[in-house]
């Protein structure tokens, strides 16, 4: 019974599959241009993500952010409204949770852990907020608001970190106060980055998934954002479910930058985020917003983000350059059903014009 | 008659999934109006597009005065003096009315510039020859559809058309701009020595105005002939295929139990203009009320009205005597209402989605196939789809396959099924069989007698009167926004109620029930 | 203190630092006029800034800079409207993924063209021309105003008139608007309007690899990495701003522009700089809120209209 469906995904995973192997392909050849062996250069970049319990450490808390604004991607695409203001909620989630650990050092652990995340989660949650009414009140496209609104809260934060908020310690520039010790997310494995936030967003992506999956919630964010009409016409309140697909999302953001905080750099930095949330969209747009696929996909990405350290330090080629190979990938997989068109096309036009020239074979005889 | 200035000879014309045109062949003879007929999905359209260059023909040829070619794009259509009026109006609504008559081919100042008095000088002049009145400076956004339509046979005038293509120029005209517009029609063939082709599935309209007609059928050409040795029985044999016979439904007497009542009530359209101004209606338990009438006079506004689409702007609503403020879909459809849309894949369904997906909406509120409404019991959901696939004998090869590669008639039973199956004690049922085959027609109206035969309420909003008169047990007329006339079945005949439909007649049945 | 920020030099400034948005928002403009709201200027604008300082070093020559920066406009222009127009991919993550592309691409390059990391600067790099009208030197405040700017702040100002002409007084112009508003219209009268939607988006392109080259040889001859530093969104802000209109548009930027320029001096002088800088997002938010608010409005008139009517 489920044949078909299985079908579909296997034809998607085949394009996903081979527009990686395109885009590392174009990376090897951008490797030869560099005098540089490609073949030397993955097996670093392979070794570098997953040859060692450090790495692969490095790896796997690459993947928090990727994750959680992985999950807040597919959750507000998948109901037709969309946010691509992770990266300005992040930011403001990372602040509030900072704010919390060292505005009160005092509170008991956990309680201070809880109130930083929850903080940080309705911050951002409010912040996404903003584009969502904006755009059931007024119809203004939130595209726009959202990535306006990035600015504005990294913008705000940088204020923030600089001026009232202005850490005094060493390296006082750009940085707040440390939090208290207490709510810091404890390492895992020695000198690797990986915390005991992964728990935590585990948790978070199973419960997204059973919302997403299993519940009335999560057909209702699909339907709207596959019909909008069909899905208010079928009793659907629309415009309260993108609402709250739109604060769910800003919230994963706010709590991803509360998890940078709390997790690595125990401070609010004022560029705490290297774009994870444009990544995490990524990560969501291959998958096609299914939260497995965004699981095993952030692996892939984070890997390809240490991993690309290890390949520098091992072979001198830039680690930038995995960042060609991600935007390719993404081209390749955005064009898609349109390549396909155009395959079909050129295939139809080739069988015409072979059967144009069989006819006027026929017609010689 | 002239000379046959366009042969189509074995056209075909294959769609992913459809075989729009089947090995057409026609002939267009210059200086005539050439009506080509046929039903929803009947392949005239895409013959004309053809024609005009926009579709490319699987196989077959074009001649052009006898000579072989090829129309690959509108440009060449245009060179050949051929004009064609879209059924959806191509003009650039921000664009001047001047400005959209010379698009493509603007009059020039120093070869770079557009010279926009020229435009407007242009504008004028076809305007006089032609006796079409438009004010070139005028916004086409702010211009009646009447007006865009004079627009748009002007544009193809000006730019040299010979033969002018007409597609359903009357859908969206009113009976007097209809007859303006066959005014010109005439007077372009008669005194312009033009050629006229004009795509309609209106029979009347055909019989007087054009000299021959062509009938099509689900692709194929079923033959052309000339209009004088015509008439309206033979032409919808012709179209329809041989006289279907349908098996005479079996109704069981109406009961006197008043479910659905309004009264006085009064909406607008999504451009802000009153859509009913005040109707009165009642359907009682087991009883079809039909709703005749042209399309765009208030139909489309009271089906989405009674089911919670749009904002009902004075009067009142009751159902089984209560009175009822209808405030969403959700609040109408929790009072017993269920709804088949008009527009089934805009509306009634989501392509993307799979059949189950699409057979599901709804129970996600309903606690025996979602816990506390929140957790969904998918195999109680998967187990009832499949149930309803064979009832409702919905060809699939299996429930997970996505909607959009359904057939019209399978999507329309999809809909069917799920709203049906709801067994509420109203039904609202806008086009059940629009675009969908004979088969599936016979089906769907069997199955909304039987909801009949068990009590349940039914509108019935159709554009085909022949659905109207064979399942309704009443029938009101709706002329802009207003009933015009109240029957029983059997009351009236065919042609009777059209004058009812278009305003010419009007009883006060309606007001005051 | 205000005598300080607010001079003579400020407006120098602001033209100097509102040039590239107009550029970019110039190009920006025409695609939308196409219907393609592109977010991929900031990728667009930091390729034509690194390729500007590769043809400037390498050839000794700011022309040289210039074209090879035009060279990739043009190619980043195909490649979007390739995706956009011709395969029908989201204008927004073929916008995305063209700025993560372009941020490593060129990260990738400075490190592997000129072993630098995170910015290259060299005496070997030749900067735009200046250019000066020597009968306004007398006169201070044309002096400030019309001289001594990088000669992309006078082609910025010509192109405003240039578009300006081209869309609302050429025929090309108004096949460009109608490919956007209503392409079936333009198909039908013989226009090909995926052929409207490309040159757009190449112009595009092109305009945006100006800006880049006046970024990095217009004054300080220096690539940094991601130098754009948002100017491709400030475009876009600019654009809608301005009603794709190309003076309100060329206003918009300035003014952007304006709040830009007033930011790098508070900065110096210890002043937090970054709610002017915030400036063109919430003024562009608050503007499609009042558009939009009036046009309901209107509406909502017309419908009172209406009703008295009957």
């Amino acid at each position: 019974m489920k044949r078909s469906l299985f079908k579909d995904n296997l034809k998607y995973l085949t394009s996903v599959f081979l527009s990686i192997v395109a885009a590392l392909i174009i990376g090897a050849l951008i490797m030869v241009a560099n005098g540089r062996s490609p073949g030397v250069g993955y097996m670093a970049l392979l070794n570098g993500a997953f040859g060692s319990k450090y790495n692969l450490a490095n790896t796997f808390a690459k993947t928090v952010p990727l994750i959680l604004t992985g999950l807040a991607t597919a959750i507000s695409f998948e109901s037709g409204i969309f946010n691509i203001g992770g990266e300005g909620q992040l930011y403001l989630g990372a602040f509030a949770a900072a704010y919390i650990g060292f505005t009160f050092p005092s509170l008991p652990k956990g309680v201070g852990i809880i109130l930083a995340i929850l903080f940080a989660a309705a911050i951002g949650g409010l912040y996404a907020l903003i584009p969502a009414i904006l755009k059931i009140k007024y119809k203004i496209d939130e595209v726009i608001t959202t990535i306006m609104l990035n600015s504005v809260a990294v913008l705000l934060t940088d204020y923030l970190v600089n001026y009232p908020f202005a850490g005094t310690g060493q390296g006082k520039m750009g940085a707040t106060e440390m939090i208290a010790d207490k709510y810091q997310f404890t390492r895992l494995v020695r000198l690797s980055t990986l915390n005991t936030s992964i728990f935590f967003m585990l948790g978070i992506s199973i419960v997204m998934y059973y919302i997403m999956k299993k519940t009335s919630w999560g057909y209702d964010f699909k339907m709207t954002g596959q019909n909008e009409r069909f899905a208010k016409y079928g009793g659907v309140k629309t415009k309260k479910q993108m609402i709250i697909a739109m604060v769910i999302s800003g919230a994963l953001c706010g709590i991803a930058g509360a998890f940078e905080v709390l997790g690595i750099h125990y401070r609010f930095l004022q560029n705490i985020s290297p774009g994870y949330a444009f990544d995490g969209m990524l990560v969501a747009m291959i998958v096609k917003n299914s939260p497995l696929g965004i699981l095993i996909m952030s692996i892939f990405f984070g890997g390809l983000k240490t991993g690309s350290i290890s390949m520098e330090n091992a072979t001198s080629i830039p680690s930038e350059l995995v960042l060609v190979i991600q935007s390719i990938i993404i081209l390749f997989l955005a064009g898609e059903t349109g390549f396909k068109k155009k395959i079909k096309e050129m295939m139809l036009k080739r069988k015409k014009s072979e059967k144009a020239v069989k006819d006027s074979a026929k017609s010689a005889f | 008659m002239g000379e046959k200035i366009i042969q189509l000879k074995g056209i075909t014309k294959q769609f992913p999934g459809v075989l729009a045109n089947d090995n057409i062949d026609l002939d267009i003879e210059s200086g005539e109006i050439h009506a080509i007929i046929g039903e929803n999905g009947a392949g005239k359209s895409t013959l004309m597009k053809i024609l005009y260059g926009l579709n490319e023909p699987t196989s077959g040829e074009i001649l052009f005065k006898g000579k072989p070619i090829k129309i690959n794009n509108p440009t060449k259509a245009i060179e050949l003096g051929i004009g064609m009026v879209h059924q959806h109006f191509m003009l650039v609504p921000s664009f001047t009315v001047a400005e959209n008559i010379v698009l493509g081919i603007e009059p020039r100042k120093n070869k770079v510039f557009m010279d926009f008095k020229k435009a407007v000088d242009i504008t004028e002049e076809l305007s006089e020859t032609y006796g079409l009145k438009v004010d070139p400076h005028l916004k086409v956004e702010s211009v009646s559809v009447g007006i865009q339509q004079r627009i748009e046979i002007l544009k193809a005038l000006y730019k040299g058309a010979d033969i002018l293509i007409l597609d359903e120029p009357t859908a969206v005209l009113t009976p007097q701009e209809t007859e303006e517009l066959f005014k010109v029609i005439r007077r372009l063939v008669e005194e312009l020595g033009k050629t006229v082709i004009i795509i309609t599935h209106k029979l009347q309209e055909v019989l007087s105005l054009s000299d021959r007609v062509s009938v099509m059928r689900q692709g194929k050409m079923i033959g052309t002939i000339d209009t004088k040795d015509a008439n309206e029985q033979m032409l919808a044999e012709m179209m329809v295929g041989k006289e279907v016979l349908f098996d005479e439904l079996e109704k069981k007497p109406i009961s006197n139990k008043e479910i659905l009542r309004v009264e006085n009530i009064k909406t607008r359209d999504n451009r802000g203009l009153p859509a009913l101004k005040g109707i009165d209606f009642n359907i009682k338990s087991g009883e079809v009320l039909g709703v005749a009438g042209v399309e765009g006079n208030g139909q489309s506004e009271l089906v989405e009205l009674l089911t919670g689409l749009r904002e009902m702007e004075g009067g009142s609503l009751y159902i089984n005597g209560e009175k009822v403020e209808p405030k969403s879909p959700k609040h109408m459809r929790d009072l017993g209402i269920a709804h088949v849309p008009e527009d089934r894949l805009s509306t009634g369904l989501s392509a993307e989605a799979t059949i189950t997906e699409n057979m599901m909406m709804g129970l996600q509120y309903k606690e025996e196939y979602a816990k506390k409404k929140i957790h969904l019991d998918k195999e109680k959901i998967r187990n009832r789809t499949k149930k309803l696939i064979e009832d409702f004998d919905v060809r699939t090869p299996s429930q997970d396959v996505h909607l959009g590669n359904l057939s019209g008639g399978n999507m329309q039973k999809v809909v069917i099924a799920r709203e049906f199956a709801f067994n509420t004690p109203i039904l609202i049922i806008s086009q059940p069989t629009r675009g969908v085959d004979i088969g599936a027609i016979e089906f769907i109206h069997s199955q909304i007698i039987e909801k009949r035969n068990e009590g349940c309420a039914i509108l019935l909003v159709s554009a085909e009167l022949d659905e109207i008169f064979r399942l309704s047990d009443r029938i009101i007329t709706v002329y802009e926004g207003e009933i015009t006339g109240e029957f029983k079945n059997g009351e009236i005949t065919k042609s009777e109620i059209g004058l009812y439909m278009t305003g010419k007649h009007k009883s006060n049945v309606g007001r005051g029930v | 203190m205000l005598s300080q920020l607010f001079n003579l030099t400020l407006i120098q400034h602001t033209i100097r630092t509102a040039t590239p948005l107009v550029l970019a928002a110039l190009g920006g403009l025409l695609t939308e006029h196409a219907g393609i709201l592109n977010i991929g200027m900031e990728g667009m604008i930091l390729l034509g800034s690194f390729f500007g300082i590769v043809g400037s070093y390498f050839f000794s020559s700011s022309l040289m800079g210039v074209l090879l920066a035009v060279v990739a406009g043009i190619i980043i222009g195909i490649i979007y409207g390739f995706f956009v127009v011709e395969l029908g991919s989201d204008e927004f993550i073929i916008g995305i993924a063209i700025n993560i592309f372009a941020s490593g691409l060129t990260v990738f390059l400075l490190r592997s063209i000129f072993g630098v990391k995170g910015a290259f600067s060299s005496p070997d790099i030749v900067p735009l021309p200046k250019l000066s009208f020597p009968g306004l030197d007398n006169i201070p405040i044309l002096n400030v105003i019309f001289n001594n700017h990088s000669i992309f702040v006078y082609i910025s100002w010509i192109l405003v008139a240039l578009i300006y002409i081209y869309l609302y007084k050429t025929p090309k112009g108004i096949w460009l608007r109608a490919s956007g508003e209503y392409p079936e219209a333009l198909e039908t009268v013989g226009v090909s309007s995926k052929k409207m939607k490309y040159t757009s988006s190449i112009a595009c392109g092109v305009l945006c690899s100006f800006a880049g080259a006046h970024l990095s040889l217009g004054y300080l001859t220096l690539f940094t990495e991601n130098m754009s530093a948002d100017r491709g969104f400030i475009a876009v802000a600019a654009i809608i701003f301005g009603g794709a209109n190309p003076i309100k548009t060329f206003a918009a930027a300035m003014m952007f522009g304006f709040f830009d320029a007033l930011g790098i001096r508070m900065q110096v002088m210890g002043v937090p700089s970054q709610f002017t800088q915030m400036i063109p997002y919430v003024v562009t938010i608050i503007a499609l809120v009042i558009v939009t608010k009036n046009h309901m409005n209107k509406i909502k008139k017309g419908k009172e209209k209406e009703e008295g009517a009957y």
